[in-house]
């Protein structure tokens, strides 16, 4: 019953995050809403069943992939520009 | 990037070894529980990504050479591959699992079934691991440490 | 409507018509086909490799070239980001 539940919510939460990635303005914080999605994603696959998968996730996703989005906006511009 | 505050390098210096410690186990024990080279290796570079944070891209640079990190991945691509070849030349085929059922290093034959876990196990496939995780080590921590150095040197002017 | 907006709406259609289908094909959640694949790899894993995770087994021994293209891939784009940002760092 509660494993139903995990599998009703968190595929909402991911496309929650997701949509959050893809409307901000902030740039930092969309990166920072991306490895939430990679989180909740490697969450995902631990219940499917598939911990490989999940640490590879886990490693990949959340942390490495969010310090080079940060690197490559500090380096850049902050706040996305509105046309 | 320069580094963090007193606070945030203590905590790093505290969890840096647990996190070591913890991709380090699985890429040796990659043959008995889930994972592998890859996941253990980008544990570990998860680990050394948050000493650069914590410390800075200067300090860690002044650490590690960029010329150590090539010589590092070049070393786990090159015994990856030399380990494909002697299987080429012990047995019969490319990647032929040639140290299985011999009494050199990692030779025992498990029975069929849900056993206890022995180490010693699974001929080639552990020194597979530990090539590919030296290589996704040096490969990932490279890739962030070079771009964050980048970086840096682009503030500056 | 210009003749491109018709050619992208008619590809619209059709790659739905297709998901669509493909998705009322799709097994039932947690009951995967049976395969002879699966049964070969899973009896004789464990006495081929002598590995007791079939996953890493999979990965190192049955599709070495497999993890060996992955290496290359990785290889490469170490390379590239190396290439790149050198002439930043001097």
């Amino acid at each position: 019953m509660i494993l139903d539940i995990i599998h009703i919510l968190l595929p909402l939460l991911i496309i929650g995050s997701s949509l959050f990635a893809v409307l901000l303005k902030d740039l930092i914080a969309a990166a920072i809403a991306v490895a939430a999605m990679s989180l909740l994603l490697s969450l995902e696959f631990f219940i499917l069943q598939a911990p490989d998968v999940a640490i590879a996730e886990a490693g990949i996703g959340a942390c490495l992939t969010t310090a080079i989005l940060v690197i490559a906006i500090k380096s850049t511009k902050r706040m996305e520009d509105e046309k | 990037m320069n580094g963090m505050s007193r606070i945030v390098k203590t905590i790093t210096s505290i969890v840096f070894p647990f996190i070591m410690i913890f991709g380090l186990y699985i890429i040796a024990h990659g043959h008995l529980t889930p994972g592998g080279g890859f996941q253990g290796g980008a544990v570990v570079a998860s680990g050394c990504a948050m000493i650069l944070v914590a410390y800075g891209s200067v300090w860690t640079m002044g650490k590690i050479k960029e010329k150590n990190l090539s010589i590092l991945e070049s070393i786990g691509a090159i015994c990856f591959i030399i380990l494909a070849i002697l299987g080429l030349g012990f047995g019969t085929v490319f990647f032929k699992n040639f140290l299985v059922g011999s009494n050199i290093i990692f030779g025992i034959v498990p029975s069929f079934g849900s056993t206890i876990s022995n180490i010693n196990t699974a001929g080639v496939i552990p020194l597979m691991n530990f090539a590919v995780g030296l290589k996704v080590i040096v490969g990932l921590f490279g890739i962030v440490l070079i771009m964050a150095y980048a970086s840096r040197r682009r503030d500056n002017k | 409507m210009s003749k491109r907006n018709l050619f992208a709406l008619i590809f619209f259609v059709i790659m739905a018509v297709f998901l669509f289908i493909s998705s009322l094909m799709m097994h039932p959640f947690g009951n995967p086909e049976e395969t002879n694949m699966d049964d070969e790899i899973i009896e004789n894993a464990q006495i081929e490799t002598g590995a007791n995770n079939g996953v890493t087994a999979v990965v190192f021994d049955y599709r070495g070239f497999d993890t060996l293209g992955e290496a290359t891939i990785l290889f490469t784009a170490v390379a590239g980001v190396m290439i790149i940002f050198r002439r930043m760092n001097k």
